[in-house]
């Protein structure tokens, strides 16, 4: 199966499709991953800010690290799946939508970043604050995981802009309600 | 109703691609620090993040970076505004935005920092807490819903 033909089948589901001919159903889910993004995206911006030292500068950074990492595991799972409803229920009009693409490469990348330094940086917290300076690779780690959270919400945003290609599009499964973003 | 008589066609903002976009992210990324360091502290008081740490201390140094993100916020919002004023003082889900936005930070320098700073009884805490997300959710909906109203 291609990824195109997945894109449309998944779209065909029932509740793909209930929710793209629901006018409020969309924006109800829109409205929870972006109140899920600010929750998620200051904790990471916390977590980030006190390995570069300049949030809670006095505070331990096991501190800090430990007692985030259940809450932004549960906001990033609440994110995520409000971000998968919505992408299925428009899923072939995302196949050509280049911020789309974007915004899952730079996912992508969240897990390399994840596979990289979470067992030398974000799980030795505790070993950091046995010495007085926080290691550069730390710092590294905090400097790109900011950056690429940041063009993540930029990409996600970009992706309402596109206008979907109508003589793509299968004229059934058109969604019903084009108008987010302007 | 206020109108306002001007054309927003001459307005800067509606005469590039990237700018109103551009304004956006920052207000995406503005809302993301106020509203988020907010909700910690939130979660703090419902005892769902950072207990080991009082909320007094939390709240303390938080709220800096809460004020950042408020100003952040309230610079780019009304550059937003701005692009179609009329439009906007039209739509209903804006005007319930701004009760609620106006509501939510009153709210925020009021109850919400008196039950951070004074720790009252738990249970007045994790009321004061629904209250402040509550608020603020219906803040973000409320500028949601304005493209689909």
């Amino acid at each position: 199966m291609s990824l195109l033909a997945f894109a449309q089948w998944v779209q065909t589901t029932g509740w793909a499709t209930a929710l793209r001919g629901s006018w409020y159903v969309y924006p109800i889910i829109l409205s929870l991953h972006l109140t899920g993004i600010a929750v998620f995206g200051a904790m990471i911006l916390t977590v980030n800010l006190r390995l570069l030292g300049v949030v809670m500068p006095k505070r331990r950074v096991a501190d800090v690290v430990d007692q985030l990492r259940t809450p932004k595991r549960v906001g990033f799972v609440i994110v995520a799946t409000c971000g998968i409803l919505m992408a299925s229920s428009k899923a072939e009009e995302y196949y050509y939508n280049i911020f789309f693409w974007t915004k899952m490469s730079l996912l992508a990348l969240v897990a390399v970043h994840a596979l990289v330094f979470h067992g030398s940086v974000y799980s030795k917290a505790a070993e950091m604050d046995r010495t007085s300076r926080i290691p550069g690779r730390a710092k590294l780690a905090a400097a790109l995981s900011l950056l690429l959270w940041i063009s993540i919400a930029c990409a996600g945003r970009g992706i309402g802009y596109i206008e979907p290609p109508l003589d793509k599009l299968h004229a059934q499964l058109l969604p019903i309600h084009t108008h987010e973003g302007r | 109703m206020i109108a306002f008589a001007y054309d927003p066609s001459t307005n800067p903002l509606n005469n590039n691609e990237w700018s109103f976009p551009l304004l956006e992210c920052i207000h995406i990324l503005g809302f993301t620090l106020s509203i988020g360091t907010i909700a910690i502290l939130d979660l703090r008081m419902l005892g769902l993040a950072f207990v080991r740490h009082p909320s007094r201390e939390l709240a303390k140094s938080l709220a800096p970076w809460t004020l950042v993100g408020l100003v952040v916020m309230l610079i780019s919002g009304p550059l937003i505004f701005s692009s179609d004023p009329n439009m906007y003082l039209r739509n209903i889900s804006f005007r319930l935005k701004m009760y609620a936005l106006l509501a939510a930070i009153l709210y925020n320098y009021t109850l919400h920092r008196w039950a951070a700073l004074r720790e009252p009884a738990p249970a007045v805490g994790k009321f004061v807490a629904v209250v402040s997300l509550a608020l603020w959710v219906s803040v973000v909906a409320g500028g949601l819903f304005i493209a689909f109203f």
